[in-house]
């Protein structure tokens, strides 16, 4: 008892002294005003706090960009001129921000359709092409409206015809995503079969990357016994509908979706709307691992939105809990940040998210407003550190880890990255110690075994010398019992015939 | 008690291993048994268990380092030995087994040796091995274990004087009555639980009054 007072006591002193340096150290004091956790999961999916990669800089409302408060905005995008798009959806319109996202440059109510005004009902999805062409999903109009930038009219995709769709189909489009050959990808309300997937030319060519219905046996021995009666009755298994879409400069397709299992909750669709995402060691990519059974915040993640942020990193925001998780190409977690709430630098509903530049911006369909994360040193590093690896620059990314393992001690990704580089260099024995801190035993083993080489390579002097020797020492033994036994033998005869 | 640990009583967990059938025919009939020897090869067993749960190399251990509790697993082992010797005895019993309960406690108790021993060797062996030679340590670690349950299975038969087939009745039997012994405990603890707080709460009762 006394020794655990003591314990206490220590713990207490040595959290003042931690609490003292933390705000005298000023430069990083802003971490610790974060109104929400960061931390990552580890291999043994405990959860780890982390540094802050990314810090909320600030909000963003209409008025602070000198036009009226936006209404229920649903969706987002940054052209690639560096403008920011937002889809005004109650106010039928489509606001332009500058880079800055400080000012107003344009405001697109209407648009001159063939001489005739035209107007917007609940835009709620808007995307710039890589041609500069401006997609807004009109979703009571039922069409998406192709502008120019400066809000010109082009042309207009709507009404999809084909034998695939239902007889009553209702085009509703939702979100839409444009890749570089101008086909037009659509999340459409009630479109369960997937993505529709429409030609530069507006003709719809089918659907895209169906998620597969998961019926658990259980489910199917209900089934089994229920009446038809009863089976009309109970729910329909329906695929979940993607949620968000973004689109990298491949041409790969990045798709949020709901996952009630929480494992899977993006996709990215090849061109053939095959999943080929990669799935990391714990082979989840449902956001949060730990969550709680009950109560409003309990069960997994729900990703509303997706943002493909380059060289193989995507983040995926959270509705249910206000985060944002991001993952790299291999799809390792690589840090989570956000949080509901009402202080600035939480959400109430968010609904989408981007980035520009070294910012991630998430728009906030219940506040009316975008909220700002700027990166900090340590969500730089790691950025950075994935970065080089992405382009097969390991060796460069190796003091990017050292200075993330500087700030975050227990990072895997920085000690498998640091371990890996040890294992090129040759240095099989740090190799070892790192990757088994970052928990990879594939290359662990590698290195295990190369050490094992050279171990064997030092000192087969020594072990073949001994083996050699007991080898003899085993003749000489065997011929010394031999001799012993004869002798034995040869008393006894003589015992014998003495008797 | 000397006699209960003699070298001989140590030597024959060995021969039982070599000859499992006359040895456990031995045990029943001619007392070579002893069960301090088969506890202490429980005991054993639960700690190989855990030392290769703790210590067998990074390339082949899946287990997080800290759900490893040598105490708890050690007496979740001897519970669980407890539990199966008693079913076990509960049910032959009254399906003729001429063991008794001391029989059916060493033969378990016995049946653990090889899987001591490989589970030492495996922990060893994981210590060279690399990823794609992690096929010799299991190969080794399942050789034990199927060997073991094998033992266990002989001893049963032969201690009880059965057939095969009754013997694979009697153990699924002996599985349905530990789930029973373990329902009675634990409702025997809720009972005495209740009971303990009726008089405390009336204790504190008084001791308020007074």
């Amino acid at each position: 008892m006394k020794r655990r007072n003591r314990m206490k006591k220590l713990t207490a002193s040595l959290f003042t002294a931690a609490v003292l340096t933390v705000t005298v150290g000023g430069a990083d004091a802003y971490a610790e005003e974060l109104p929400y956790d960061t931390y990552n999961y580890t291999y043994w999916e405990d959860i780890a706090l982390t540094p802050a990669a990314y810090v909320p800089t600030g909000t963003v409302t209409g008025q602070s960009v000198g036009t009226t408060g936006f209404a229920e905005p649903q969706d987002l995008c940054v052209s690639p001129d560096g403008l920011v798009y937002v889809a005004d959806t109650k106010n039928n319109r489509i606001v332009v921000l500058n880079e800055n996202m400080t000012e107003t440059i344009r405001v697109i109510e209407n648009f001159n359709r063939d001489g005739a005004e035209d107007g917007f009902d609940a835009p709620t999805g808007v995307c710039v092409s890589e041609h500069m062409e401006l997609y807004i999903a009109d979703s009571n109009h039922k069409r998406i409206v192709v502008l120019t930038p400066e809000g010109e009219f082009i042309k207009i995709v709507d009404n999809p015809q084909s034998e695939i769709l239902e007889d009553n189909f209702d085009f509703i489009p939702l979100k839409v995503t444009v890749d570089y050959a101008d086909r037009v990808y659509v999340i459409a309300k009630n479109a369960f079969e997937g993505i529709l997937v429409f030609e530069s030319d507006g003709q719809f060519t089918g659907y895209f990357g169906t998620i597969d219905v998961k019926i658990t046996l259980w489910e199917k021995f209900w089934k089994r016994l229920a009446s038809k009666e009863e089976r009309s009755k109970q729910q329909l298994y329906i695929p979940t509908e993607f949620t968000g879409i973004d689109i990298d400069s491949d041409g790969f397709v990045y798709a949020s979706n709901i996952d009630s299992d929480g494992v899977q909750g993006v996709r990215r669709l090849n061109p053939k709307g095959e999943d080929v995402i990669q799935k990391g060691e714990n082979e989840n990519l449902g956001g949060d691992l730990i969550v709680g059974m009950f109560g409003t915040y309990a069960g997994p993640s729900e990703f509303t939105d997706v943002t493909y942020r380059g060289k193989g990193i995507y983040s995926l925001l959270d509705r249910k809990r206000g985060r944002i998780f991001t993952y790299d190409r291999e799809g390792n977690l690589l840090y989570i940040f956000g949080g509901l709430g009402s202080q600035e630098g939480t959400f109430n509903t968010p609904v989408a998210i981007e980035s520009i530049g070294d910012q991630i911006i998430v728009l906030d369909a219940y506040n009316s407003s975008i909220v700002k994360f700027g990166e900090t040193e340590y969500g730089s590093l790691i950025n950075d550190a994935v970065g080089l690896r992405y382009d097969g620059d390991e060796t460069q990314a190796i003091s990017k880890w050292q200075q993330v393992l500087k700030l975050d001690e227990n990072n895997e990704l920085a000690n498998t990255g640091i371990g890996k580089a040890y294992l090129t260099a040759g240095d099989n024995e740090a190799a070892m110690k790192y990757l088994e801190l970052g928990m990879n035993r594939k290359y662990y083993s590698i290195a295990w075994k190369r050490h094992r080489n050279e171990i064997l390579i030092e000192n087969i002097n020594v072990i073949m010398t001994v083996v050699i020797i007991l080898i003899i020492l085993n003749i000489v033994y065997k011929k010394l019992l031999k001799q012993k036994i004869m002798e034995k033998r040869q008393e006894k005869g003589q015992k014998g015939g003495l008797a | 008690m000397k006699g209960l640990f003699s070298k001989d009583k140590w030597k024959y967990a060995f021969y039982t291993v070599s000859h499992p059938m006359d040895a456990y025919y031995e045990i029943r009939h001619r007392d070579r048994g002893s069960v301090p020897v088969a506890v202490v090869l429980v005991m054993l067993f639960s700690f190989s268990f855990s030392i290769n749960r703790m210590a067998a190399s990074f390339v082949v251990n899946n287990v997080y380092p800290l759900s490893v509790n040598a105490l708890t697993e050690l007496i979740a082992v001897l519970l669980l030995y407890l539990l199966f010797c008693v079913g076990n005895w509960s049910i032959t019993c009254l399906m003729e087994g001429e063991g008794r309960l001391k029989d059916i406690a060493i033969a378990v108790g016995y049946a653990l040796t090889p899987i001591i021993v490989c589970y030492n060797i495996a922990t060893i062996v994981s210590q060279f091995v690399a990823a794609d030679e992690e096929a010799f340590y299991w190969v080794i670690l399942i050789a034990g274990i199927a060997y073991g349950l094998l033992m266990m299975l002989m001893g049963i038969m032969q201690v009880h004087n059965y057939t095969l087939g009754k013997t694979l009745v009697t153990i699924f039997l002996t599985f349905i009555a530990m789930f029973i012994i373990i329902f009675i405990v634990l409702l025997f603890v809720d009972l005495i639980t209740q009971v303990y707080s009726f008089f405390y709460s009336i204790y504190q009762e008084l001791i308020y009054r007074m």
